[in-house]
């Protein structure tokens, strides 16, 4: 089954051709050169950027992958979680072509994209990775820190998630008050790479005895801040690469002490970890120890392009949907989307 | 002044164990009999109140107050405030059904200036419970009408007796006055102090969002004929984003994380007049210029409420917003690393 994917939840424009877990064309346009201007996502410019390009990034998905519209079997989109505005440019848009070209439709959750990344093959069918179900599901990116029980196909229950920032977010606003511009989280990497990842100031881990398997970044940030107003410019600026470092190492030592717990608490030790936070080599090494300790594994997304936002992942999250009938007459955008088998249950009754 | 024959009804209704709907000085309350346990357990089922939270009592003088509380300690800050809009909080002795009591073996005495309830307690010679005529979380209601319409059909048979005295004057929930301990405190303030300005001190981040959901249902059952528009400033890691967490707790939405990333998250709400909260976070957006395809302006209609964060930047919106919203600025400050002073300034229209 061919599927056309579109993903505007936030700050790309991205469309893909998929077939199955096989990607047969991944088209992103990216906004991040434009946002540097403004130091984040601008609203109107992400909507005014979306519906300017999505018809030259849908066309070179297509063509891309050597196919016509008419031959794809169905259009799968994101619906949720992100910027209520941009989702509507993308759905307005797999709404219109459905009707157009007659085709079935399908909403998927944006974080099922990011878990399915990890499966995703190339046009030959690489990497071949078997999947055995169950998997400790991990979404860590700039909008969202979560666990999910990835039971089956089609199967999550939310096990934790953040209660307020992002990890993500908090990487990229302690670069951004270290004056690293935005997104700042792999300038952060490098610098803490720089001086070997140490940690010379033990920033605080928070949450990690709450007893759940959620997280809370803003205090961290909080204490960040306030560390920062307490050393003068100067030495802010001499010891830069420490700081970054000590406050990337409290996110990910906080990341892998709610992992451990969480390995523990569901007996599973393989994981899948997807997200733009995986692009980080330090904390995929931290997680491949971790769960080589309880003689597991950890999946990250297949290809680099895949660990931030995109739309091959959407197509591969809309398989086994699609496999199993699971349309949709019409979709509705849902801002704040959580990873639930629940519609899919409504929908088989 | 109520008459004989309803009186008497009323009498024999609360001798069964019955509930009542009664009006009172402030809004609409449920009444039952406070030393019936069957009775009390009825009224929280109705209400939805959670287990362990405290109801206060209605009493018909003095003496009665000192049969069920121990007064010594406060006796005449007691007479002053009494009869009166107040709930004062006292130790308790221990003579009405314990589930009324806090976990501090304390009561929350009410002796309204309202000669209804006065003649009622009086006629029926026992404390009658004092809780507003609303399903837990929800604004209380100034119409009888409007409480019985709330409850689903099984809740309603739950009802023994509606006493409707139409549309009571918009008199604000009781004051609550803590005087279990060796000073008076105020808890919540109702109608008795004419400020534009109020302020409120937070020692935690629970009571920041206690005070969020407090100050929701009070300024949106207030204006109901506009949007209302919270514009929260306050330094980084001051809790404004704890803030509104609390707000959207107030209409039914629980799972509020940092908007930052997307800049806004819209949320559809469980609340009966307020169908979206918006919570916006303007930290990344640093042109103005930007304001003006921002695209919040979409969301000024009546039934929303938006909670906008760094709202110091939202300058040039400013004037747009006031036409079409009510607006409510919102400060939060640092008293100290843990106590934040929370102040709301009224805008006279």
């Amino acid at each position: 089954m061919i599927i056309l994917s579109i993903d505007t939840s936030c700050d790309e424009t991205a469309a893909a051709v998929t077939s199955g877990r096989k990607i047969l064309s991944n088209v992103i346009y990216s906004q991040v050169l434009l946002h540097k201007k403004w130091g984040g996502v601008v609203p109107s410019l992400a909507k005014r950027a979306h519906e300017e390009r999505i018809d030259s990034v849908i066309n070179r998905a297509l063509k891309s992958a050597n196919i016509n519209i008419k031959k794809i079997d169905a259009i799968a989109v994101t619906q949720g979680p992100g910027l209520a505005i941009a989702l509507g440019v993308g759905i307005n848009k797999a709404m219109e072509l459905a009707l157009q070209y007659k085709k079935p439709l399908l909403g998927i959750n944006h974080l099922e994209g990011h878990l399915y990344s990890a499966f995703a093959q190339n046009k030959k069918g690489n990497p071949k990775k078997n999947i055995a179900f169950p998997y400790l599901g991990m979404i860590i990116s700039g909008g969202h820190t979560e666990f999910v029980l990835w039971k089956n196909h089609l199967e999550y229950e939310l096990l934790g998630m953040t209660l307020d920032d992002a990890a993500g977010e908090a990487l990229d606003k302690a670069g951004k008050l270290l004056g690293l511009g935005y997104p700042a989280g792999s300038v952060v990497e490098r610098l803490a790479e720089q001086v070997g990842n140490v940690d010379e100031y033990k920033f605080p881990r928070p949450m990690i005895r709450s007893g759940d398997l959620n997280f809370s970044f803003a205090g961290l940030k909080t204490s960040f801040y306030y560390f920062l107003k307490t050393i003068s410019e100067e030495e802010k600026n001499k010891r830069i690469s420490y700081l970054a470092s000590a406050f990337q190492e409290a996110v990910f030592d906080t990341i892998l002490i709610k992992t451990e717990k969480a390995m523990k608490q569901t007996g599973i030790s393989n994981l899948v970890v997807g997200g733009g936070v995986t692009a980080n080599k330090y904390l995929r090494k931290k997680m491949r120890a971790l769960t080589r300790k309880y003689k597991g594994a950890v999946h990250f997304p297949s290809m680099k392009v895949l660990t931030g936002d995109n739309a091959a992942m959407i197509g591969v999250a809309a398989w086994k949907k699609a496999e199993r009938g699971l349309f949709s007459g019409t979709v509705d955008r849902q801002p704040r989307m959580q990873i639930s088998s629940l519609a899919i249950e409504e929908k088989m009754l | 002044m109520a008459n004989n024959d309803e009186l008497q009804r009323c009498v024999n209704i609360l001798r069964q164990g019955g509930l009542i709907v009664a009006p009172s000085d402030t809004v609409y309350g449920l009444v039952c009999d406070a030393t019936n346990e069957n009775a009390v357990k009825k009224l929280i089922a109705v209400k939805n109140r959670p287990w362990g939270k405290p109801i206060s009592v209605f009493t018909d003088g003095f003496e009665m107050i000192d049969s069920l509380t121990d007064t010594s300690q406060h006796s005449a800050i007691l007479r002053a405030l009494l009869p009166g809009p107040f709930t004062v909080i006292l130790p308790s002795r221990n003579k009405v059904c314990h589930l009324l009591e806090s976990e501090r073996n304390t009561l929350g005495i009410r002796l309204p200036n309202y000669g209804w309830i006065q003649d009622l307690v009086h006629a029926y010679g026992r404390p009658l419970t004092a809780t507003s005529a609303n399903i837990s979380g929800k604004a209380p209601h100034y119409e009888a009408e409007g409480f019985m319409n709330e409850l689903s059909e099984a809740k309603r048979k739950l009802i023994d007796m509606v006493i409707d005295k139409g549309k009571l004057p918009r008199n604000k929930p009781s004051t609550i006055v803590d005087l279990s301990g060796d000073s008076l405190q105020l808890l919540r303030q109702g109608d008795i102090l004419p400020l534009t300005e109020y302020s409120y001190t937070s020692n935690s981040a629970l009571e920041t969002k206690k005070l969020g959901s407090y100050i929701a249902e009070k300024y949106t059952s207030l204006h109901t004929e506009k949007p209302v528009v919270f514009i929260v400033e306050g330094e980084m890691g001051a809790g404004k984003t704890v803030f509104a967490q609390g707000m959207g707790r107030y209409f039914g939405v629980e799972n509020i994380i940092s908007p930052t990333y997307v800049v806004y998250y819209e949320y559809i709400t469980k609340h009966n007049s307020i169908k979206t909260f918006l919570h916006a976070d303007l930290y990344n957006i640093e042109n103005v210029d930007e304001f003006s395809h921002l695209g919040l302006e979409d969301y000024l209609k009546k039934g929303t409420v938006m909670c906008v964060e760094w709202g110091n930047k939202i300058g040039p919106l400013f004037d747009l917003i006031k036409k079409t919203a009510h607006v409510i600025p919102v400060e939060i400050s640092y008293k100290t690393e843990s106590i934040r002073l929370i102040t709301i300034k009224e805008i006279k229209e």
